[in-house]
């Protein structure tokens, strides 16, 4: 079975479009369909959160409330969901919601058309948490630009919803949002629309069937890359295959040795999880991008776009993991080292696709990642830099050292790691291994960083990994 | 308003709840009928070229296309530059940008508009351009020739020091990166007229333009500005978007929205100045300045748009808050191959001023003096040495008392010395703090710009309908200008409605820049409001028989003669009905000021903005990496009408100007070719560079002398120059690195990577200047 409508929830109504165009952005759709032009297009590519809109997703009993970029988003990702757009907040008595009246209260907008996108951050914050924690805050907002409060106000706004009941009108209609969105789940999304055409299939069976017939198509998983194409490139993809609907691809499963982790698990779901295990990890994941960009973006997603600057990417080399590829027939593994063959591409032949990522677990060792940014919020890599130590008696038994942003793909430091292996643990043999850094990459000079920084703080990541890991402590401002 | 009575009214922005609910209207908002079309640009891919062929062939097949323009369908002046020529609106025969407009395209929807723009053919004979500061000094390409100001007799007074300096700075460019793109909505109407919605700081320009550009009047040319979602001066020129979306409309006849995206919006468009100097500077040994030589160069970009006043402006500031006997400058207005440079909050001033910040940095080093020492002595006095290098007498100066409480409420000097007990004790971490005073000349250079007009209506039911020539950008102009005249008419707040700017209203408007858009409007509303008061006085006094020889007073919606009392609205209904006029133009001009420009000299500005802030910073010496520990800020904003808005443009300005010398970096390829166009690329601060601590206070004994509104002064570009100190601050830090022996060599902005490599500098061979 199958079903060719978009249907979700929107000011308590139930919208079906049919077979609507797969590359329409959800952006666009709002502000010239729907007519309601408080969302705003600030960038189109994910990097103001101007065209922040909430959806509604159901989790079992419960609604998720996601912030999303809609100016990255594509109309068919609305299924199943209510959308809930600036507009949507206030009450039918004419009265504000609370975070649209404590941003009025504490002059948290200017020009005012950031405000949008900010209001729809915080409502998510809201829905999502009991209490809101500094950090809470600035996550909450990190992929949101202003240009005119320097952001002061905004916190403080979003600070005195702690002191506030958290009760709102959709708290109220909770049931009965929970049975429409359930009623309009059904599986297995195909439209077709003139040339281009949008599968979103929910089993891998489905999935190899789809591939199978349309070998030309474009995987999404996730999309705030993929949407790029559309949005900057002005080109139309025509066959898209969702792989967010595959509730086998969407897991974390662990035993004594290793964490796998299904291909479509969203980066904001994995770094909580990753946490307990790699605290480092966890923070350069909470560096990734904003909450807008990790509630859609995927673990796969990240991998298979292969690019030298993806943040996951260098840790997931320090730590050896392994991709596992599924093919028509079988799964195969291959060792992410290997994985990369150049400037954003991978050994993924046509008609595969990611499976899952095992990462091992390593009780004994210490795991350091740095992420090195101009701006510390919603950044791209200059370098980034990740290092796995087993040591034994103040001894390097092993090490692996990964460095994104030195070459044309995320890369092990080999000459690096064959300096320290098996040495002891000194400032000279640090120093030392890091001549080798010259020996491993030969980074470029771009916009964000010359190639001479490059070098040089790739060098220094490495002594600081040293110094953290002598003085027991970490030596880091941030 | 009696001499005590200043509004001091913390109200929220008048649009608060309409930016909160999303319902506040921008230009690409409004709805469009079915018959609107849409537009897009097409731009050179070369930045200094002639151009061979534009073949636009399969522009024109291109899906949903209906026409496609070029410099041919411009039926009068090809070219937007609002003071001297030099922006075309396309290209005609040569390029001298890359992404200078050579066609626009209108079709049925914006996407298939965008489209089709990338279809065009274009065959360009390649010349070699030039970047850079740099570049064009050695091939002395300028815009004007060299400008040269003394005052005294700075090579004698240097050669005489007992200390020299000399070296150079830089400071770099800055994209405004307002949240709203550049956007336009042109409809015919009859007769060839337009109504045109634009995204613009300056709607009497604008309209100006476009009626030269259609060879018409402007009174055929109608420009509304509802609000703009952030200008910072990006928007006060730049009028291509509106020019091409009119032309767009003229020539299909039809309505046409025109909305550059993020990406042409960066590269189509002009930024903030890079200014560089050379410097060399005597100074005697407590570090007091003998005289100062100077060479400011800064890159204008291909054409002269608003430069010759933006470099007067920097030479106006290179003062600061300090008294110069003997100085000299040499402005170079560098002509390059990139967009032309333009208006940006603190227009110019804020580069002068950095030049001087350094040098008194580099000054403090070599004596190895606390920084905020040699600032306190070189500061303006308030009986002597109190005329600056243009020949202003500064009769406001409140610097100085500033400065002493600001050291005493931000804990100054002990957290100077905590700092250095700090950085002995860490290696990896290094602490720096600095105090930088401003003071800002507010008033527009140019003399005739110092006017404004206003219109006010009172309708028979009492309300009332205001227009002025500013325009709202965030500020919060029109809630301050509804605050002063509903004062003024002793009503509540809500009584007064400001809408859309339009020149249909009031006519010959300047631009809402140089800070003064409350100052000028806000006094032209006041006038308006004054002489329907009079109507209303005469009336009254008549009908009912009054003898009273003193101003009345508004109050609580009372007009009071003494002990007379009447209701505001039953007199406004009253006065309709005996024929009394209830509608008003009003106009200001500001006084006093005079500005020989060939001599420069002459009072420039009616008034100066003063303030002050404490930075403090960590940076990590392996990354370069850095936080912004706590900032201080005293700032004298007069007496403000609304608190909370100055509090707004203070810390706002702040986070801005921190942008600009931190992580905010524009970057070009050699052939042109500008790199840094999207946030992804061009990093605005997010709200984890906020202070960690932010500590805004105004300066409670502020007022302004001069007759302004309220006495206040304005808070729209002073406050982005107090995030000097965060600049010094990481200097300091870095400093500390080789135990404060050397002055570091650091340039804006201090990125990571500039902060990294000036502290492995630190270890090369260079002088020492102290034991």
């Amino acid at each position: 079975m199958s079903i060719n409508k978009v249907q979700f929830l929107f000011n308590d109504k139930v919208f079906k479009l049919d077979n609507p165009d797969p590359n329409q952005t959800l952006l666009n759709f709002i502000r010239t369909k729907l007519k309601k032009t408080g969302t705003k297009e600030g960038c189109a590519e994910g990097g103001c959160g101007a065209c922040t809109v909430v959806v509604g997703e159901l989790d079992k009993d419960k609604i998720l409330y996601k912030s999303i970029n809609s100016c990255i988003t594509f109309v068919p990702f609305l299924h199943g969901k209510q959308l809930l757009v600036v507009e949507n907040l206030k009450n039918n008595d004419g009265s504000h919601h609370p975070v649209q009246e404590a941003m009025v209260k504490f002059h948290g907008s200017q020009c005012g058309f950031c405000t949008p996108g900010f209001v729809m951050s915080l409502f998510s914050m809201y829905k999502n948490h009991k209490t809101y924690s500094s950090d809470i805050i600035k996550d909450t907002i990190s992929g949101n630009l202003c240009r005119c409060t320097g952001y002061r106000p905004i916190i403080d706004a979003a600070k005195s919803l702690n002191k506030i009941k958290n009760y709102d009108k959709f708290t109220k209609n909770k049931i009965k949002t929970i049975n429409i969105l359930k009623k309009i789940n059904s599986k297995n999304l195909y439209i077709f629309n003139n040339n281009k055409k949008y599968f979103s299939p929910s089993t891998i069976i489905e999935l190899k069937k789809i591939i199978k017939k349309n070998p030309n198509s474009q995987l999404l998983n996730g999309g705030t890359d993929l949407s790029l194409v559309v949005t900057k490139e002005r080109k139309d993809i025509n066959t898209i295959i969702n792989l967010k609907d595959i509730n086998e691809l969407d897991f974390i499963k662990t035993n004594k040795n290793y964490i796998e982790v299904g291909s479509t698990t969203s980066l904001i779901k994995f770094e909580n999880f990753i946490l307990k295990y790699y605290p480092d990890f966890n923070s350069i994941l909470k560096r990734y991008g904003s909450v807008q960009v990790r509630n859609v973006g995927s673990i796969g997603g990240n991998i298979a776009t292969a690019s030298p600057i993806g943040d996951t990417l260098p840790i997931l080399l320090s730590l050896n993991a392994e991709i596992i590829i599924q093919n028509k027939n079988k799964k195969i593994n291959i060792p992410i080292k290997k994985f990369f063959t150049g400037y954003r591409k991978t050994k993924l032949k046509k008609g595969e696709f990611i499976y899952s990522i095992k990462i091992p677990i390593y009780k004994k060792n210490i795991l350091k990642a740095y992420k090195i940014s101009k701006r510390f919020d919603d950044d791209i890599s200059s370098i980034c830099g990740s290092f796995n130590l087993e040591i034994i008696n103040k001894k390097i038994k092993k090490i692996m050292i990964a460095y994104g942003g030195m070459a044309e793909i995320p890369k092990r430091a080999i000459n690096c790691e064959k300096m320290l292996n098996n040495k002891a643990l000194t400032l000279v043999n640090f120093e030392n291994a890091t001549k080798y850094i010259e020996k491993d990459f030969k980074p470029i000079d771009d916009m964000r960083a010359t190639k001479d920084y490059r070098i040089e703080v790739a060098k220094n990541l490495l002594l600081k990994c040293f110094l953290e890991i002598k003085s027991n402590k970490l030596i880091r401002i941030n | 308003m009696s001499k005590e009575d200043y509004i001091n009214n913390i109200i929220p922005h008048d649009s608060a709840f309409k930016h909160v609910d999303g319902s506040a209207e921008y230009t690409d908002d409004i709805i469009e009928s079915d018959q609107t079309l849409f537009g897009a640009i097409g731009w050179s891919k070369k930045s200094h070229a002639i151009i061979k062929k534009i073949d636009l062939k399969n522009v024109r097949s291109s899906d949903g296309v209906i026409s496609v323009l070029t410099h041919l369908d411009i039926p009068g002046r090809n070219d937007v530059g609002p003071v001297f020529d030099g922006d075309p609106i396309f290209a005609k025969k040569k390029v001298e940008f890359y992404g200078q407009p050579l066609f626009a395209v209108v079709a049925t929807s914006t996407e298939l508009a965008r489209k089709a723009v990338l279809k065009a053919r274009i065959e360009y004979k390649e010349l070699k351009p030039i970047i850079t500061i740099q570049d064009s000094l050695k091939k002395k390409k300028l815009h004007f020739k060299i400008r040269k100001i003394k005052k005294g007799n700075p090579s004698k007074k240097i050669s005489k020091s007992k200390n020299h300096l000399k070296g150079n700075f830089t400071t770099g460019s800055q994209e405004h990166f307002y949240l709203e793109g550049q956007t336009a909505f042109a409809i015919p109407k009859e007769d060839n007229n337009l109504l045109v919605y634009s995204s613009t700081q300056h709607p009497s320009e604008a309209q100006q333009l476009i009626a030269k550009m259609l060879n018409q009047k402007s009174n055929s040319i109608t420009v509304l500005v509802r609000r703009i979602g952030g200008g910072f001066g990006g928007k006060e020129t730049n009028f291509m978007t509106a020019a091409i979306c009119s032309l767009l409309a003229f020539k299909t006849k039809k309505p046409v929205k025109l909305r550059l995206d993020r990406d042409d919006d960066i590269i189509l468009t002009g930024k903030r100045h890079e200014f560089y100097s050379e410097y060399e500077v005597g100074f005697d040994n407590q570090g007091l300045i003998n005289g100062l030589k100077l060479k400011l160069a800064s890159n204008c970009g291909m054409s002269p748009d608003l430069s010759y006043a933006i470099n007067e402006r920097a030479l106006l500031h290179i003062d600061n808050a300090y008294h110069l006997s003997d100085i000299e400058i040499e402005n170079h207005l560098c002509k390059t191959n990139i967009s032309t440079s333009t208006a940006f909050r603190g227009f110019g001033g804020n580069q002068g001023m950095m030049s001087i910040e350094n040098i008194i940095d580099n000054i403090s080093r070599y004596l190895n003096k606390d920084p905020s020492e040699i600032r306190k002595l070189n500061f303006y006095k308030n009986n002597t040495k109190n005329i600056t290098h243009y020949g202003m007498k500064i009769e406001d100066n409140v610097i100085d008392d500033i400065f002493e409480k600001l050291i005493k409420s931000s804990n100054y000097k002990k957290r100077y010395a905590e700092i250095k007990k700090f950085n002995k004790q860490n290696k990896f971490k290094k602490k720096g703090i600095a105090i930088t005073p401003i003071k800002f000349g507010i008033s527009f250079t140019t003399l005739h710009l110092n006017q404004a007009g206003a219109l006010v209506h009172i309708y028979t039911d009492g309300s009332i309908y205001l227009n002025h020539g500013g325009i709202e950008m965030g500020q919060g102009t029109h809630t301050k200008i509804a605050q002063l005249v509903s004062h003024s008419l002793g009503l509540p707040f809500g009584k007064v409605k400001i809408s859309s700017t339009n020149t249909s209203k009031v006519p010959n408007t300047s631009a809402s820049a140089a800070s003064s858009t409350t100052d000028l409007n806000g006094a032209a509303a006041l006038n308006a409001v004054s002489k329907i008061k009079k109507n209303l006085e005469i009336f009254i006094k008549k009908k009912y028989r009054i003898f009273y020889n003193k101003e009345p007073i508004y109050k609580d919606e009372q007009i009071i003669f003494g002990n007379r009392n009447f209701n505001f609205f039953k007199i406004i209904k009253e006065a309709y009905l005996n024929r009394v006029s209830l509608s008003s133009t009003g106009f200001y001009k500001t006084p006093k000021i005079k500005f020989d420009k060939e001599k420069f000299l002459g009072r420039p500005f009616l008034y100066f903005c003063y303030g002050a802030s404490v930075s403090e910073v960590t940076i990590d010496t392996l990354t370069g990496e850095n936080t912004v520990d706590r900032v201080d800020i005293l700032h004298d904003a007069g007496k403000p009408i609304n608190p909370a808005l100055e509090i707004g443009q203070i810390e706002g300005g702040f986070v801005q100007g921190q942008g600009w010398l931190t992580i905010e970096e524009l970057k070009w390829k050699s052939n042109g070719q500008i790199t840094t166009f999207s946030p992804s690329t061009y990093k605005i601060p997010a709200v984890s560079d906020m202070p960690r601590k932010f500590n805004v206070e105004i300066y409670k004994d502020g007022i302004n002398k001069e007759k302004v509104v309220n006495k206040a002064k304005t808070t729209g570009e002073p406050p982005l120059m107090l995030a000097m100190s965060v600049f010094y601050a990481i200097k300091d830090a870095i400093a500390s690195v080789d135990n404060y022996r050397k002055i570091p060599i650091l340039d804006a902005p201090a990125t990571p990577e500039k902060i990294l490599m000036s502290i492995k500098n630190l270890s090369k061979k260079q002088k020492i200047y102290k034991n």
